[in-house]
């Protein structure tokens, strides 16, 4: 009967309930879209940033993240290889060395960042080799001549005024404190002038651990890449408790804790896009909550008859609260209909953005929205909380009148 | 004024309903002690602002009493909480407003179910009783019609019959024939009194009508807020 009540009475002004309802249900559109725009953008950005170089998961040995030394080594990566193979959900590591460097050709330098890597896993694991500008991907072996392969950011070109199959000379320090130098050929040139590798200089492990004087099991950090994001937590965990047993000192990291400052400036923008969106919501829902407040206001006479007649004032509340909760539920429904459509296109075709924003040093150009529950169900949970809580103060006060007080009304 | 051997069924002591205060206090209701026995067919009839509407008003809990007692069925219900006095009303009190006041989405029969839904009677026994009392109070086949689709005369015998529907103790009318003509009027005053004789239920009303008064067993005259007369009628 309160079902029925509550359903008879929001049809009694048709006009007013169907504006109502267009109004909840633009509410929710507007949040869903909102939603869908932003986790979009950043499931993108993320997808783009670990996939670029970060990896989902490092290693990196004890408190290397944090002060980076040329000697603070990953000293058992024949160990770790092992370890990583036998966990389901890593889709692909590479391991990697890092130093600063100063390089030579002819009479410029430039300082650069030495990168050795595995020419084979790195390829698997980040897109650097998608991002070669000119030349080709790095080989393993020394050419006839004796010489490493090196690939070259393109702002370390442009310094050095240098190009395919020049020679650059690196000159660093060794692990053991000796001083490294020796002598490559440019295999092929990467990025921008403006990308974020710009100043880095790419060579083979095998010719990166002599140079830095590191064992052929020493590096300084692995990338991994999972199958799936979402398990990130689950499996760092899972492998600081692995690696924990087998190497101790080694540091597990996830990618927020790796890309701090862009993890957090992601998360304080999505924490204000929820602000305004809430705001906005607030807007609509004042229209909301004037349609209640007269809505319970010209009932008034009828709901001091119904508790004149035995209705317990929870009950008043319950019908008033219920009118407005089948408000919100036709709103939603109409909103979903409306919504699928939208965010199937925002997620499938999207649009781009007249000029790339760089987030990070990530060049991003074009805006997808995603379609998950989330997207769908959060801006009803919102709808619903918003229209219990302007429902909720009008509703009390007709649940509380005193019955005389309200049959003498108009 | 009372046969010594028959239970009061309302009981009021020195009851008073004031408003404002200082020099803008109104005595609405001024010290009436008042007894009402079962099956009684009484009448309060005084002017406007006599204060009948006032005492119909706190008798059946719809409002509380600046001092005194009213007693109902042998509960205090000056001293109930709200719950308690929602409640007591459902089960025990029968309300006709002068202006029906049927919950105008629900039908005739609906607003009839509805004090039994609140008292969680079964449905087939609400069906029942709905069909029974709307043949009782002349209303047979028009249990679907929701208000707006009934005469004056039709919505209040609706609301005769949702007073009379949970079997309370009392049936309180304030000005129950006030709007409806005088054929429709009488008509349901002598359903009512029908209903009294058969059923020795107690009816008090609050009344101008001179067609209630001259049906009336007992006239209870107020003045100023005050019982001025009490009169018993054969």
């Amino acid at each position: 009967m309160l079902f029925k009540l509550a359903f008879r009475n929001i049809l009694r002004q048709r006009r007013r309930t169907i504006l109502t309802t267009i109004s909840m249900a633009g509410g929710y559109l507007l949040s869903a879209m909102s939603f869908s725009m932003i986790d979009g953008s950043y499931s993108n950005v993320i997808r783009i940033f670990t996939e670029d170089e970060t990896g989902h998961l490092q290693i990196h040995s004890k408190d290397y993240a944090d002060k980076p030394r040329i000697y603070k080594t990953i000293d058992t990566l024949n160990v770790l290889n092992e370890t990583l193979h036998a966990e389901n959900h890593i889709k692909s590591f590479t391991p990697r060395t890092f130093a600063p460097a100063l390089a030579y050709a002819e009479d410029n330098h430039a300082p650069v960042q030495v990168i050795g890597i595995d020419n084979e896993l790195e390829t698997d694991t980040s897109r650097l080799r998608e991002k070669l500008a000119s030349g080709q991907w790095l080989t393993a072996q020394p050419d006839s001549e004796g010489y490493f392969d090196a690939l070259i950011g393109q702002g370390a070109a442009t310094s050095l005024e240098i190009g395919v199959g020049d020679e650059i000379v690196l000159i660093s320090q060794g692990a053991d404190g000796s001083v490294a130098n020796d002598l490559f050929r440019v295999k092929g040139t990467v990025g921008t002038r403006r990308s974020q590798e710009r100043l880095n200089v790419y060579l083979p492990l095998q010719a990166a651990q002599p140079f830095l004087s590191l064992g052929p099991n020493q590096v300084h950090e692995i990338a991994i890449v999972l199958d799936d994001i979402s398990l990130t937590d689950n499996i760092a965990a899972a492998l600081t408790e692995t690696l924990g047993r087998l190497v101790p000192d080694l540091t597990v990291s996830t990618w927020p804790e790796i890309q701090k400052t862009f993890y957090q400036s992601m998360q304080a923008d999505k924490r204000s896009n929820a602000v305004t969106l809430g705001i906005i919501l607030f807007i609509v829902f004042v229209g909301v909550l004037n349609t209640v407040l007269m809505s319970v206001l010209e009932r008034t006479r009828e709901f001091g008859m119904m508790k004149a007649l035995g209705s317990r004032s929870s009950l008043v509340l319950t019908m008033i609260l219920l009118e407005t909760m089948l408000l919100a539920t036709a709103s939603i429904i109409l909103g979903i209909l409306i919504a699928i459509p939208v965010i199937l296109w925002l997620t499938h075709s999207g649009f781009s953005l007249p000029d790339p924003v760089d987030l990070g040093g990530v060049p991003f150009s074009h805006m997808k929205g995603e379609f998950s529950a989330r997207v769908m169900l959060l801006p009803a949970a919102i709808i619903y909380g918003y229209a219990l809580a302007v429902s909720f103060l009008p509703g009390l006060r007709a649940a509380r009148i005193l019955p005389v007080e309200a049959m003498q009304t108009h | 004024m009372n046969e010594p051997h028959r239970q009061p069924v309302i009981k009021t002591e020195h009851l008073c309903r004031h408003f404002g205060e200082g020099e803008t206090l109104v005595k609405a209701l001024d010290d009436v002690t008042l007894n009402i026995e079962r099956g009684e067919f009484s009448a309060l009839i005084g002017p406007s602002g006599s204060g009948k509407s006032t005492l119909l008003n706190l008798i059946g809990g719809l409002d509380n009493p600046t001092s005194g007692s009213v007693e109902l069925a042998g509960r205090r219900i000056d001293q109930m909480s709200g719950n308690e006095l929602s409640d007591f009303r459902r089960d025990h009190i029968g309300f006709i407003f002068q202006s029906y006041n049927l919950i105008p989405v629900l039908t005739a029969a609906e607003n009839i179910e509805y004090i039994m839904l609140l008292q969680g009677v079964p449905h087939a026994e609400r069906r029942r009783r709905v069909s029974d009392i709307l043949d009782r109070v002349g209303l047979a086949g028009l249990g679907e019609r929701l208000p707006p689709a009934l005469s004056g005369g039709q919505q209040q015998r609706v609301a005769v019959a949702r007073a009379m529907v949970s079997e309370p103790d009392i049936i309180l009318a304030d000005e129950p024939t006030a709007n409806l003509d005088s054929k429709s009027g009488i008509s349901l005053l002598e359903v009512m009194r029908e209903l009294n004789r058969d059923q020795g239920m107690t009816f008090v009303f609050s009344t101008h009508d001179q067609k209630i008064m001259e049906r009336a067993r007992r006239l209870i005259h107020l003045e100023d807020g005050r019982i001025v007369k009490d009169e018993q009628r054969v």
